[in-house]
């Protein structure tokens, strides 16, 4: 028997024909955290940023997208950025999660979201493909930390929940600029920040023309992250680019 | 900073600040709030030690052998090989293990180095130290107390170890006053370590009123003090982690609660934070076997009290049946001992504590109670955030009943209680449990009676043993 990565306790899962007959099975949560966490059907969600539309409120959502990506599509901002696919909708307990993988530095806890980022990756591959076109492969770029961040904390999260995925990465973005954390800004602070702090690697920038690239971030709060590593990332031409975060906050 | 390290080449003298920041602590490398060069002026010159803070474990050949390493956290002293993960680290560029046993006090990588201090030891500060006695404890000590209180100061000063088993509510943390005044008088470091989070809290404003001069920190987690460096120091054995190689002398509060056997770490923590040679106290009022033999056989000293400070015997459980009490709960009935009981207390305007062996049991418990119009009740676990609140309000009276899991089970003091167990043939209530739980109860003078009952859906050995040992208790203290 496992034991659940975030709490310690015994995993018990109830016995089914999928783990009657693998004795060890994938490390994860156990039943009473994974209840805690929640996803976000991809049925209900906004069609660009991956909000969660059932907890939106009805005066902010537009036919099947939200409130503010329309106004991220009238700002003229979006370039080749397309849409983002989040898993888990932002609570208290995920907040707690992420604390403990992001800022105490447990990387292991991204084992526990392998299977769920594996299957959000399919679903993006779906979207591209119709039935009979060839299945397009990303190439997916973490989000970079700065490098004095990246000192200080030991390693890129971003990066963690990409190799998680098992599809190839390319570290094409650096983070130039030091500037304070994202989660420690207010949302019109961060729709103010234009210039981008992200800077093309050029050794990995022959990669990325005419491919479709999925950046990979831990948390799509306002978006503008997203855009300004687009901006950074349009000059190696690539086919289009989305983006796959763990949750929407 | 120039000029210091330039002195500093010339002659080993050490930074006063870096002493008092270093003395009795190991620190992690990067938590340092010194520069670089200071620091390792310090290394060359043997004030500073320097060591890895994940080492590998090689016991016996075959560690050495196996291809798949084994690693020790030196700081928590975590040897569960479950509770290594490895990372790629970005600072040494190689893949790192971590231990995620202390997470929460910043994480410790293969790469990572752990400093103490090795220089000379710092001057306590003397302000209150003036040979007067430090202890403004204005109650008396019976007689029996007194002579426990003056064997304990007598056989740590003699830095020698020593049990103390008194019965719940014989007045423990008074008989450890004159033990902890005569230690301090020597201008020594002082902890008293206990296992819960509750019992320091409880502990913490009774020592600050008996030693008004002397500057005690309280520490637990989520507790907002940060002076590390008081001479006395209240603490959960977690927290004693921070510490290496500090204190003179260590109490330890109810001793078997430590969950010594369960998690191996908070022996190294309070092994560590001593210095080597250092006397233990421990005290409890049901020691564990290992101590208990070690006590009777004559290598431990000790003392054993069996009254309680007011004399009057401890309240013996009644047992009652309640049958299957989960299933009624589940289908929404108060079962019926269980409420005739409660609205006789209730009438009578007493306090009732109610013990439920699980959280879901509580939550449900509570829940139900509220619905049946007892109004004034609340439901606390370990992991409710309002826990302490809770517990205040149920201190000062505005709550008349608490139902907890046995988080309670020791070092509350309240007067004029009644205790409920319910689900008390549940193996989490254990002997001990039972015996601390039964002892919440007739503690003050005012109030020497109440209630014990043991609701239970058949008999245990525990519930047997338990009474047996409070009834052989009170022979032995003359009653």
């Amino acid at each position: 028997m496992e034991r659940c990565l975030f709490c310690g306790e015994m995993r018990g899962d109830p016995l089914s024909f999928h783990n009657l007959f693998s004795p060890d099975y994938a490390p994860g949560f156990c039943l009473s955290c994974r209840e805690q966490l929640i996803p976000i059907d991809a049925r209900h969600c906004c069609c660009l940023c991956g909000r969660d539309l059932s907890r939106l409120n009805r005066d902010r959502v537009v036919e099947n997208r939200c409130s503010d990506c329309v106004k991220w599509a009238r700002s003229g901002r979006n370039g080749l950025y397309v849409s983002n696919r989040a898993i888990y909708h932002y609570n208290p307990f995920l907040k707690e999660m992420i604390n403990q993988f992001k800022f105490r530095g447990d990387v292991r806890l991204a084992d526990g979201f392998a299977v769920e980022l594996k299957r959000a990756y399919r679903h993006c591959e779906r979207e591209q493909s119709g039935i009979f076109k060839r299945k397009p492969s990303f190439l997916l770029v973490p989000v970079p930390l700065s490098s004095e961040r990246l000192l200080e904390r030991g390693f890129n999260q971003a990066d963690v929940l990409a190799r998680q995925i098992g599809a190839p990465i390319v570290q094409a973005l650096v983070r130039v600029r030091d500037e304070a954390k994202q989660s420690k800004k207010s949302r019109a602070e961060r729709m103010r920040l234009r210039a981008t702090p992200f800077r093309l690697n050029e050794k990995a920038a022959v990669r990325l023309s005419g491919h479709k690239i999925l950046l990979i971030d831990d948390i799509y709060t306002t978006g503008a992250t997203m855009r300004l590593a687009s901006e950074a990332l349009a000059t190696a031409r690539p086919h289009s680019i989305r983006s796959l975060t763990l949750i929407h906050g | 900073m120039l000029l210091l390290s330039r002195h500093l080449d010339q002659a080993p003298h050490y930074h006063a600040d870096v002493q008092h920041f270093l003395f009795g602590r190991e620190c992690r490398a990067e938590d340092l709030p010194f520069s670089e060069k200071l620091i390792r002026a310090h290394v060359k010159n043997g004030f500073i030690a320097i060591r890895p803070g994940i080492i590998p474990l090689n016991e016996t050949i075959f560690d050495l052998l196996s291809i798949r390493k084994k690693w020790l956290c030196a700081r928590c002293g975590n040897r569960d090989q479950e509770a290594f993960a490895f990372c790629s680290c970005a600072r040494c560029g190689k893949k790192c293990a971590y231990c995620r046993h202390c997470l929460n006090m910043g994480i410790i990588r293969s790469c990572t180095q752990l400093v103490t201090w090795q220089g000379p030891e710092p001057r306590v500060d003397q302000a209150f130290l003036d040979g007067r006695p430090l202890c403004k404890w204005e109650g008396v000590l019976s007689n029996e107390q007194q002579a426990a209180a003056t064997a304990m100061k007598r056989t740590l000063a003699a830095r020698e170890s020593f049990l103390l088993w008194a019965v719940t509510g014989s007045g423990k943390t008074e008989i450890m006053y004159p033990a902890i005044d005569w230690q301090l008088r020597q201008g020594h470091h002082v902890t008293l370590a206990t296992p819960r989070t509750d019992v320091v809290r409880e502990l913490l404003p009774r020592l600050r009123d008996a030693f008004p001069e002397v500057p005690i920190s309280g520490l637990y987690g989520g507790s907002e003090e940060e002076d590390l460096h008081a001479p006395l120091v209240i603490s959960t054995a977690h927290q004693l982690i921070r510490y290496a190689d500090r204190f003179d002398c260590v109490l330890i509060d109810e001793v078997d609660a430590f969950p010594f056997h369960f998690d191996p770490m908070l022996e190294y923590a309070v092994r560590k934070a001593a210095k080597p040679g250092t006397p233990f106290a421990y005290l409890s009022a049901t020691p564990p076997s290992a101590l208990k033999n070690r006590f009777l056989s004559g290598k431990l000293k000790g003392r054993k009290l069996a009254r309680r400070y007011h004399g009057h015997p401890l309240p013996i459980p009644s047992f009652r049946w309640i049958g299957a009490w989960q299933k009624l709960v589940q289908r929404g009935k108060l079962p019926g001992v269980l409420q005739e009981w409660l609205k006789n207390k209730m009438e009578a305007q007493q306090q009732v504590f109610v013990f439920v062996p699980s959280v879901s049991a509580a939550a449900a418990l509570t829940e139900l109670l509220q619905r049946n119009g007892f109004s004034r009740s609340a439901g606390v676990h370990s992991g409710d955030p309002l826990r302490h609140q809770k517990v205040a309000d149920f201190r000062a009276g505005k709550l008349r009943l608490l139902v907890t899991t046995t988080i309670l089970e020791r070092g509350v003091t309240i007067a004029n209680v009644q205790v409920g167990v319910v689900g008390a043939d549940d193996p989490v209530f254990d002997e001990a449990a039972l015996v601390q739980i039964s002892g919440r109860v007739g503690r003050s003078a005012a109030h020497p009676n109440g209630d014990v009952i043991f609701f239970h859906n058949g008999k245990t050995l525990s519930m047997v043993h338990a009474v047996r040992h409070m009834v052989q208790m009170n022979q032995e203290g003359g009653r």
